[in-house]
């Protein structure tokens, strides 16, 4: 660990938002009143559909965007009326936004230029950071001289250089091939845990966010669906819209009703035994399901409609009650000539929401 | 195309060489023209040959002629209607692109519609106006009836008179206000990465910073382009200098060769000097084209590399 590390980490500051909201006018709110708190240090990763306010809300903080109300706190302070450069904040753009008439080097050092730093010190810590993210060579060249992840990781340095308080990232590996996102992710969550940045990123991508994020904080229609760890997010989805939206293929939701004893799907079969009454909505993760060739126990019975053979896994789809539910499973080929299966939904695999609101009940099953 | 019918390459090479012909015929006639005699073209007409007096005309072009004092002038009117117009296109782009206004487009499109109409049609009132730069003003003074009440006030209404008819100002300022240059800057902004400004505020650099660090380098061909392309305008500009300009001192080297022709009837013009003045007053944006036209090319592209 050296000094710029170090000079990071320091820097590294808590952020609250207390009632922060945005709308163009009566009609148009992006964001209704939002809390959050973030703690310092903590990589969190905005996630949701485009047009849900995530970017609106990077903007907000970064002071790219005027804040219709409520409060922005970075490490303590009030920021939301301040301008960019005085709130701590550096960003890293989706399509890198890097001076094209300038060097690497003079656009790593731009920042600490306008900000006044003086020419020794500002070549010591261009140098520096240049160093930890391995574009000491290329220093002298221009960004139209570099691959794409080199100047994603120009675009990373020219952030970091200034030890902000707050890390931005809008969107920035979604310009890179593949194989180089994968590449880049590894890269940035290194980046993290070493310099301890409290950093913010905005994607739409649901694998960046599983892999980077502290804590992922999703967001449909400018709400917070939920905000939690990853871990927590894909075993306790609080509500369908995340239950959705998290895993691939996503979960399956089935509409079911209780009658006080049992669940049952649309056509009568009975799921699980739940001493619960009404209308439901029972979410079951692709790769809970076990699959069977012969009834027994709750198993319900399905028609196979489709299989895609992965290597690793298949997934199937198969027609059950009505909807198309699938399902990752490990055996394939001995059923590929089975248009029957037998489905047996683990209970304690199960969750279950509200079939009004899509947010997730208590887990009456677990007990059992 | 990759065509390879041997009468199409026949026929094509024709229309070609027509078309060379018809561009560098006057061409060569200019310069056999004025490397002749004013009595040998009495004698023959129009010289088809070259002869030896091309220098003998060229001197009397400087010892006889207002030329290079009026082409001294006509540096100055394209220079700074270069210079003006680069400056005044460049802002008004930065204003339309990069900040929030209101009424932007009905702005842009007042913008353009200078170019729907030029110069030669305003030309009247241009005049008008340059007679007396306040005329607009004492005119709304008069309609809103603010003069009324000036005059009940002060005993007198106001009545504010400056011409700068026959000045370099009122030959330049006129043809600054053209929209060409603003749309050219325009379009290059739009080609710009659009996060660079956002990018530039995150750094820390205001408005001013981002216009002299970032936009104004980027922007070199743009300018080197919109420069040759008014400097050239502003050369050859012939109805407002002369409508503009009334005494000899005051005019434009084209306007100058134009009035090199005698005024009065049956005196054959001295088409020997004349040619060759034409010559001269030609070197000048040749010589710009020359030396610029790598940039004029590059900025008329309007794309990063």
């Amino acid at each position: 660990m050296n000094a710029i590390d170090t000079a990071i980490r320091a820097a590294a500051a808590d952020i609250k938002l207390i009632g922060v909201t945005k709308a163009y006018d009566a009609q148009t709110v992006v964001i209704p009143p939002m809390d959050v708190e973030l703690r310092a240090g903590e990589f969190t990763v905005v996630l949701g559909p485009s047009g849900c306010g995530k970017s609106t809300l990077l903007q907000m903080i970064a002071g790219l965007e005027r804040v219709s109300d409520g409060k922005i706190m970075v490490g303590g302070r009030e920021v939301q009326d301040l301008e960019p450069k005085r709130r701590g904040c550096a960003m890293v753009f989706q399509n890198y936004a890097l001076y094209p008439h300038m060097t690497v080097f003079e656009n790593m050092a731009y920042s600490l230029k306008v900000a006044g730093v003086r020419k020794a010190e500002r070549a010591a810590r261009v140098a520096a950071v240049a160093r930890m993210l391995a574009l000491s060579d290329y220093l002298t060249r221009k960004p139209g001289q570099l691959s794409g992840g080199q100047r994603q990781r120009v675009a990373i340095g020219r952030a970091i250089v200034r030890e902000p308080n707050v890390l931005l990232f809008d969107e920035p590996l979604s310009n890179l091939d593949a194989q180089l996102r994968h590449d880049m992710r590894v890269e940035l969550s290194e980046l993290h845990r070493r310099i301890g940045a409290t950093s913010i990123f905005v994607t739409h991508d649901q694998v960046e966010a599983m892999t980077l994020a502290d804590r992922i904080l999703i967001l449909n229609k400018g709400r917070i669906e939920q905000f939690d760890t990853p871990k927590a997010i894909y075993h306790h989805p609080a509500s369908v819209f995340v239950a959705k939206f998290i895993g691939a293929p996503p979960m399956n939701i089935l509409p079911v009703t209780g009658d006080g004893s049992v669940l049952r799907l649309a056509d009568g079969q009975i799921v699980a035994e739940a001493r619960l009454t009404g209308s439901y909505q029972l979410g079951i993760r692709p790769e809970d399901i076990i699959v069977g060739i012969k009834a027994d126990g709750h198993a319900v019975r399905a028609v196979l409609r489709f299989r895609e053979d992965l290597g690793s896994h298949s997934v199937l789809a198969a027609d059950l009650a009505g909807s198309v539910i699938r399902i990752a499973t490990p055996f394939g080929a001995d059923l590929i000539n089975q248009p029957e299966l037998f489905l047996n939904l683990p209970a304690a695999r199960l969750h279950l929401f509200d079939a009004e609101t899509g947010r997730a009940t208590c887990r009456a099953f677990a007990a059992q | 195309m990759v065509e390879n019918a041997r009468s199409l390459n026949i026929i094509a090479s024709l229309i070609l060489v027509v078309g060379m012909i018809y561009i560098l015929g006057p061409l060569y006639l200019t310069l056999s023209t004025a490397s002749q005699s004013y009595e040998f073209m009495l004698r023959n007409g129009l010289a088809w040959y070259p002869g030896d007096q091309f220098l003998a005309n060229m001197a009397s072009i400087f010892t006889e002629t207002r030329i290079p004092i009026q082409m001294l002038n006509s540096m100055v009117v394209a220079f700074s209607n270069a210079a003006a117009t680069c400056v005044l296109s460049f802002l008004s782009a930065y204003a339309i692109v990069y900040f929030r206004i209101r009424w932007a487009g009905v702005v842009f499109a007042l913008i353009l519609a200078t170019i729907m109409l030029p110069l030669d049609i305003r030309v009247i009132t241009t005049y008008q106006v340059a007679s007396n730069i306040f005329s607009p003003l004492n005119a709304v003074l008069d309609a809103t009836g603010l003069n009324g009440l000036i005059a009940g006030i002060f005993g007198t209404p106001v009545q504010l008179e400056l011409s700068v008819l026959n000045t370099h100002f009122g030959l330049v300022a006129p043809l600054v206000a053209h929209g060409t240059g603003t749309f050219l800057f325009r379009q290059f902004f739009l080609t710009l990465p659009k996060d660079l400004f956002k990018a530039a505020r995150m750094d820390g650099a205001g408005p001013t910073r981002f216009l002299f660090d970032i936009l104004l380098p980027l922007s070199r061909t743009s300018f080197a382009a919109l420069f040759v392309l008014t400097f050239l305008s502003g050369w050859t500009q012939y109805l407002w200098p002369l409508v503009g300009a009334s005494t000899p001192d005051m005019q434009t080297a084209v306007v100058g060769l134009a009035r090199l022709v005698p005024d009065s009837d049956g005196q054959v013009p001295d088409f020997p000097m004349i040619m060759a003045g034409a010559v001269i007053v030609s070197i000048i944006p040749l010589a710009m084209i020359a030396l610029l036209q790598r940039y004029l090319v590059q900025g008329l592209v309007l794309s990063e590399k």
